[in-house]
């Protein structure tokens, strides 16, 4: 047993950094340095979208026919974990992460042709439509109505918490096509154009000032049947699979990682005596390696054709507490410089300042988006209840 | 990079768990533990059989050639099912260091005995008064004290480190039979035994340096380390033990006409209870794989082991009492047995808060915080 990387490996390695290191220019790397929501905005991430359209690794998870790299867990662990130490923007995740998978596995071909080159060369900007005001954790209770009319559903409800519905062209959605029978067993997966008439986006803008999340509107809105993904009334199914990947597909230990080095910096060039901060950031690392071990084991796994088992609800639980426990410290680390707010957006466009006084706006902000951090992709009042089911078998 | 287990990992696991649930039960751990001598030699000469003793030392020193991972899975299995033999002290801490220091003729007359079980070793370490030695003629005298020696009681041979004249430090090989050498033995809460020793103008010839004149503080931090990170293997045991006997008390104790384990909020807590487990697990297994690596590396992963283990541990045996109600505050359940090893656990060989500290200090290097758990081919 080892932690070493293979010579190939680090070949690897060596290429992707060399990748970033043209892909990722430094006004890139500031505007993503600035982001304080989630994801990065859509225009900075194109043109890294770009870059990797170029290289052949937009899409690195799907299989070679599809614009794929087939590269080994091992590999597109380094590619992301690269990608988080060179600050570069996270692209297109609803895309290649969410609905990319779910067309692969249960998409018709003439729905792979139509859907994934979007993907691909990023044309295309994808939307989640799962929860509604009425359904959060509860999802199966979703009320939003698909009514069959000849090839068509004619679709009324509300989406809520649709990250970049304002900026995203298509969305795929949970609709009610039955109410007969067992809640789960009358929803379908669909596909829908956000220009279609009858669609209205309304804003909801995060305590921490970023509008990143929206309610989506559905007022008799129109949708060929030829946009359904599996069949009728088995949605469910696809919408777990997407979860899968929404939860535990990415691991986050470079992201995270990312993180804590700027906390390391951020607490040395702060309040360097203050021990109670001190001892706080060396638990944090403490989390961390242990995380990141547990990210190593499971690739290894995975790597070996092992059963990681029920391991991504683990990873959501503690790495979404881990993010905000460092976006925590890092408010407590700067005292009076965390009431300073500022609400325009981007700020990367709104600020003009050294970059250390730059960074030091983003902290508040991201303090508090990342709250949300243990409420979206399933609460961890959710992940704990599966994993008391499925690790400890109650 | 491959953290799977092999088949000789799991057949080493299968017959050390098998031997154990066999024939070290609760029962067993609290006649041995009221007994005079503190551990059972039948059990030990067992170890010895099975090989257990030779695990660690190379074929050519009389071993078996395994590494840090074969003695994690020992480890861990004797903190599952609360073992008290001293294979901490006499294998890990006394057979690491003549490993590491002995010379040829050394090894050869002192890990013999140990790895057949005869002889059994201590590391008096930690001084309670300082600790010199002073050529005299061929002779060492050694003279001071030191505190809290693990497994010392039950010793043939202690190897106690001291100051030479020059300031560099050695270790001695010195007989517990040795004139002026008085041990005042005392039970350690978790049923080990410890003592607090002096040393009184102790004479031991000069072989009985270990590898003769280098400066042996290195090996023994280094040594030190290997032991912090095979004590929590068996931590990682203990919490693995309780974790799994309070979801199994919870299923049988009813009360407002279920089981407890129904009740969503101790569902919950066990979650985190066991996640808790794991990430110790987890942060054990980085400990063990980076003993031979890099130093800074190496006090990263051992101090960072320490410390979330000692954190976590606390947790899960805290929680496993509160979950168990008034009977987990109490002697007769082997849960009281596993929180107190995990205390001791976090006091031994560091604090939580010390190794905290130490790891602070090596993550201050933005280069090591930035740098991810997986390793350059080179510096493996």
């Amino acid at each position: 047993m080892d932690l070493s990387l293979t010579q190939d490996d680090i070949k690897f390695r060596d290429e992707v950094r060399a990748f970033l290191k043209d892909a990722v220019p430094p006004d890139m790397k500031r505007s993503q340095a600035l982001t304080t929501g989630f994801s990065s905005e859509p225009e900075v991430a194109a043109g890294f979208h770009k870059s990797l359209v170029k290289k052949g690794w937009s899409v690195p998870s799907w299989p070679r026919q599809y614009g794929g790299t087939e590269w080994t867990p091992v590999q597109s662990y380094i590619f992301d974990t690269e990608c988080a130490r060179a600050g570069a923007p996270i692209y297109n995740g609803a895309g290649q992460r969410m609905v990319g998978p779910v067309l692969l596995k249960y998409g018709t071909d003439a729905q792979k042709q139509k859907y994934l080159p979007g993907i691909v060369s990023g044309d295309d900007h994808w939307a989640q439509g799962y929860s509604e005001p009425g359904s959060g954790s509860d999802l199966a209770s979703l009320k939003t109505r698909a009514i069959s009319d000849g090839d068509d559903y004619i679709v009324n409800g509300q989406k809520i918490w649709t990250t970049f519905g304002h900026k995203s062209n298509r969305l795929f959605a949970l609709v009610r096509t039955s109410t007969e029978g067992k809640r789960q067993e009358g929803i379908s997966f669909i596909l829908l154009e956000m220009n279609t008439p009858g669609i209205t986006v309304r804003p909801i803008v995060g305590n921490g000032g970023d509008h990143e999340f929206n309610e989506v509107f559905f007022d008799n809105v129109r949708v060929p049947k030829s946009g359904r993904i599996g069949e009728e009334n088995k949605g469910w199914e696809v919408a777990k699979y997407l979860l899968e990947f929404e939860r535990g597909g990415a691991l986050q230990a470079g992201r995270v990682r990312a993180q804590f080095t700027k906390l390391v910096k951020l607490v040395q060039a702060r309040c360097p005596d203050d021990q109670a901060v001190i001892s706080k950031l060396a638990e944090l690392g403490t989390d961390l390696d242990a995380m990141e071990m547990i990210d190593i084991s499971t690739l290894s796994a995975l790597q070996s054709g092992a059963n990681p088992g029920p391991v991504s609800s683990l990873l959501k639980l503690r790495w979404s507490q881990l993010r905000q426990d460092i976006s925590e410290l890092a408010v407590d680390a700067i005292g009076a410089d965390a009431l300073k707010f500022i609400p325009e957006r981007p700020l990367f466009e709104s600020l003009q300042l050294p970059p250390d006084e730059e960074e030091m706006l983003t902290q508040t902000p991201r303090y508090l988006n990342f709250r949300a951090y243990t409420i979206l992709g399933g609460t961890s009042e959710i992940q704990t209840g599966i994993l008391a089911k499925a690790m400890l078998g109650l | 990079m491959d953290l799977q287990y092999d088949s000789a990992h799991k057949i080493l696991r299968e017959t050390a768990e098998r031997f154990l649930s066999e024939k070290y039960d609760f029962r067993t751990f609290r006649k041995t533990v009221d007994s005079d001598a503190g551990y059972s030699p039948d059990v030990w000469a067992t170890f010895a059989e099975m090989g257990w003793l030779a695990m660690p030392f190379s074929e050519e020193d009389g071993g078996l050639g395994g590494g840090a991972v074969e003695v994690a899975i020992l480890m861990e299995c004797f903190g599952k099912n609360l073992v008290v033999e001293p294979y901490l002290a006499s294998v890990v801490l006394g057979g690491g260091l003549i490993a590491t220091l002995g010379t040829p003729a050394q090894k050869a007359e002192l890990l013999g005995p140990l790895v057949e079980g005869k002889t059994k070793l201590a590391f008096a370490h930690d001084n309670r008064a300082p600790t010199k030695a002073t050529l005299r003629g061929n002779d060492y005298v050694i003279a001071g004290a030191k505190a809290a020696v693990l497994s010392a009681p039950m010793a043939d041979t202690l190897l106690v480190s001291a100051t030479l004249t020059n300031g560099t430090t050695g270790v001695f090989v010195v007989p517990v039979t040795s004139s002026g050498l008085v041990l005042r033995p005392y039970r350690s809460v978790d049923g080990n035994r410890l003592a607090d020793i002096e040393l009184t103008d102790v004479f031991v010839p000069g072989p009985a340096l270990l590898g003769g004149n280098g400066d042996a503080t290195q090996a023994i931090a280094a040594v030190i380390d290997r032991a912090i990170a095979a004590m929590s293997s068996d931590a990682v045991g203990a919490m693995s033990a309780m974790v799994t006997q309070t979801i199994e008390y919870t299923k049988m104790r009813v009360q407002f006409g279920q089981p407890l384990s129904k009740f969503q909020l101790l569902a919950h807590r066990m979650v985190d209870m066991r996640v808790a487990e794991e990430e110790a697990r987890a942060s054990c297994l980085l400990a063990t794989l980076s003993l031979d690596g890099p130093a800074d590396r190496r006090t990263r992963a051992v101090s960072g082991a320490k410390a979330k283990i000692g954190r976590n541990s606390r947790f899960v045996a805290q929680q496993a009492i509160q979950t168990h109600g008034a009977i987990g505050t109490t002697e007769e359940l082997p849960l009281g047995a596993f929180a107190k090893r995990c205390l001791a656990y976090e006091i031994m060989f560091g604090s939580t808060r010390e190794h905290l500290r130490r790891y602070s200090a090596v993550i201050a290097d933005p280069a090591l915080a930035s740098a991810g758990l997986l390793l350059e081919p080179a510096s493996a």
